[in-house]
């Protein structure tokens, strides 16, 4: 990739391009996403840039990790300079109040993101208009090295996996919050259905049934039956923050549980605004489609005794 | 001390509809207070006495014809009343008012103009009388009094002070800059108050308004540029657009073409509340030796662009650190 042809706010940066400048043309979907992860007011997040877009991955004591994934189709202009990919730590919750600002109506322009700055900063500023901006700079820190251990596999050769709509999915999981403590989750493939099991206060469970109602499940694969318990504050966090936007769309939610019990729960989102003129699309093709960011949260399972 | 007067329909409509709201946002508290001349609204005009403590200073200031008819207020000290009322008691007694005076009088009859007046009682269950501000208002099918209990009025020395920290508001900033949007200021703030506490604000001669925030993890800015200038203003120096705005605005301070000041996200948040008296403009700017910031809204004559200056309405936020003085 070529240097970045927008200089921006860098001050003795010297010659050195830096890792990265794009453009969103609209930020809501970005923010949308990033709060997506956001379950807890003091969150750290690790930005991993490349030339193939930015992922943010937050984790939580050992057991829960969420990772969002912006891809370059996300931006209208993706300038990458980096060698290797850069990895800096920053606070979760700064980068979505950040985000937001730019956000205000009437303030709505596209959004340079830059980095590294001066001092290692991320910076954010709007370039739609000459006569207001708004503009940000983040302080980053090194990330742990500490690695992170949510390696996912199939657990057998066909995956196992359902796909529901994303406000079921929350609202399923918002109900197991009265037993709460410990959810099993029970893959049952003849007759082909997912059984969410709460034992604490009291017993609730939640069926999903493939054949009872066409528009519950809208995919099921399982080959074997598995069950395995995961804490209800982790499987909370995958849903509780899912914005307004995926559940109005309700496009599905895939849950897949992979080898040794790993849950892997994936949304999307999409950023491109409903109705908004697209600015030019880095990829040069029609915007809409491509247009949704990724997330994918990793649930450890609870060790049996 | 007496005062009694009529409120015109224009004036009552104006304290219902625009700054009667707006004042209450405010702050719970203000202070009446009445010349011969002038019938005002005031908050935090003594300094930290009242329950909301040093918070922004607001003056809203009408000439008494623009609300009243047949206005009398007289008192030993020059003819000033001053006394403190729950905004909201008041609001509630003018539009309730305001509903009984809107029943439909008899055919021919133009309906009675709402009284208002200073009055001295004894309530049911109290031993000592109470001064109330009271409001006489005659319908159609029913006359409605209603009692506004107040403080006792302000003493000789208070009404003094008041009078004092209000001639001392009369400094205009050198420079005032015209904000065109209060809501969309107010959105932008809403969404900067969560990134922290403090707020600089800096208002340069060029017609920027600079306003950030800055923590230890994070900085966070917005910039106007261009805005309509009151007052002393310079061309702004041929500058490298890619120059950061604070170092913009740091090198403005330092050719004496700008000033800049910290004041509570708090305040700010406040004042900006004011954007409920609907004014027709807003203007922002620095006190000299950054001494306050002071926000001034303007009204015009209605239908035209004239300055309506019978209206006089404005705030002064008080600063944290002297900043550029």
């Amino acid at each position: 990739m070529s240097s970045s042809t927008t200089s921006g706010q860098g001050q003795g940066q010297g010659d050195d391009a830096p890792d990265l400048v794009c453009v969103a043309d609209c930020v809501h979907g970005m923010v949308d996403a990033l709060s997506c992860v956001r379950w807890n007011k003091h969150q750290g997040a690790v930005v991993e840039l490349s030339e193939h877009g930015i992922v943010v991955t937050v984790e939580e004591s050992g057991c829960l990790q969420a990772k969002v994934y912006l891809k370059t189709e996300l931006f209208a202009e993706y300038d990458y300079g980096a060698e290797g990919r850069p990895r800096f730590g920053l606070s979760l919750g700064l980068l979505v109040d950040c985000l937001n600002m730019f956000t205000v109506p009437g303030f709505a322009s596209p959004v340079e993101i830059r980095y590294p700055g001066p001092d290692m900063q991320l910076l954010l500023r709007s370039v739609g208009s000459p006569d207001a901006c708004i503009h940000a700079e983040i302080r980053t820190r090194i990330p742990d090295t500490v690695a992170w251990d949510y390696h996912f596999e199939h657990a057998g050769n066909t995956p196992v996996t359902f796909t529901v709509k994303s406000a079921i999915l929350k609202e399923s999981i918002d109900d197991l919050e009265w037993p709460g403590s410990s959810i099993q989750i029970h893959f049952h493939p003849d007759p082909p259905s997912v059984i969410f099991k709460g034992e604490g206060h009291g017993d609730l469970e939640i069926e999903f049934s493939y054949y009872a109602n066409t528009d519950l499940l809208i995919a099921f694969q399982c080959d074997q039956e598995l069950s395995y318990r995961y804490k209800y504050k982790f499987l909370r966090a995958t849903t509780s923050n899912v914005p307004s936007s995926v559940l109005k769309e309700n496009r599905g939610s895939k849950v897949t549980i992979g080898r040794g019990g790993m849950l892997k729960i994936q949304h999307l989102v999409s950023v491109a605004r409903l109705g908004t003129q697209s600015y030019h699309n880095f990829a040069g093709g029609a915007q809409q489609p491509s247009r949704i960011a990724f997330i994918e949260f990793f649930v450890k399972p609870e060790e049996d005794d | 001390m007496k005062f009694k007067a009529s409120f015109t329909d224009d004036g009552i409509s104006l304290l219902d509809k625009r700054f009667l709201p707006a004042i209450d946002k405010v702050g719970r508290v203000c202070h009446v207070y009445l010349t011969p001349t002038h019938a005002m609204l005031l908050h935090n005009l003594l300094g930290s006495t009242g329950p909301e403590g040093d918070g922004p200073q607001c003056v809203a200031q009408f000439a008494k014809d623009l609300l009243f008819r047949e206005y009398n207020v007289s008192s030993r000290d020059g003819n000033r009343v001053a006394f403190s009322v729950d905004v909201a008691l008041l609001h509630r007694a003018i539009r309730s008012a305001l509903a009984v005076h809107a029943q439909s009088p008899a055919d021919g009859d133009a309906p009675a103009a709402i009284q208002v007046k200073l009055v001295n009682k004894q309530t049911p269950g109290s031993r000592s009388a109470a001064p109330f501000l009271t409001f006489e208002t005659k319908g159609a099918r029913s006359a409605v009094v209603q009692d506004v209990p107040i403080s006792k009025p302000l003493s000789r020395s208070d009404v003094a002070r008041l009078q004092d920290a209000l001639d001392a508001a009369q400094e205009l900033p050198e420079t005032l800059v015209q904000v065109p949007d209060l809501q969309q200021l107010q959105n932008l703030v809403d969404r900067l108050k969560n990134i922290g506490d403090l707020l600089s604000v800096t208002v340069t001669q060029y017609g920027d308004l600079h306003l950030q925030v800055s923590t230890s993890l994070v900085t966070v800015g917005s910039e106007f540029k261009r805005l309509r200038i009151l007052g002393a203003r310079a061309n702004a120096p041929v500058v490298d657009q890619n120059v950061s705005a604070t170092i913009r605005m740091e090198m403005a301070v330092e050719r004496g073409e700008a000033l800049s000041v910290q004041v509570s996200m708090k305040h700010l948040v406040k004042s900006l509340q004011c954007h409920l008296a609907k004014p027709d403009c807003t203007f922002y700017g620095i006190a000299p030796n950054g001494a306050c910031l002071t926000v001034i809204f303007q009204y015009f004559i209605p239908g035209t662009r004239l300055t309506d200056k019978s209206i006089s309405f404005y705030c002064r936020l008080p600063v944290l650190d002297p900043g550029t003085s």
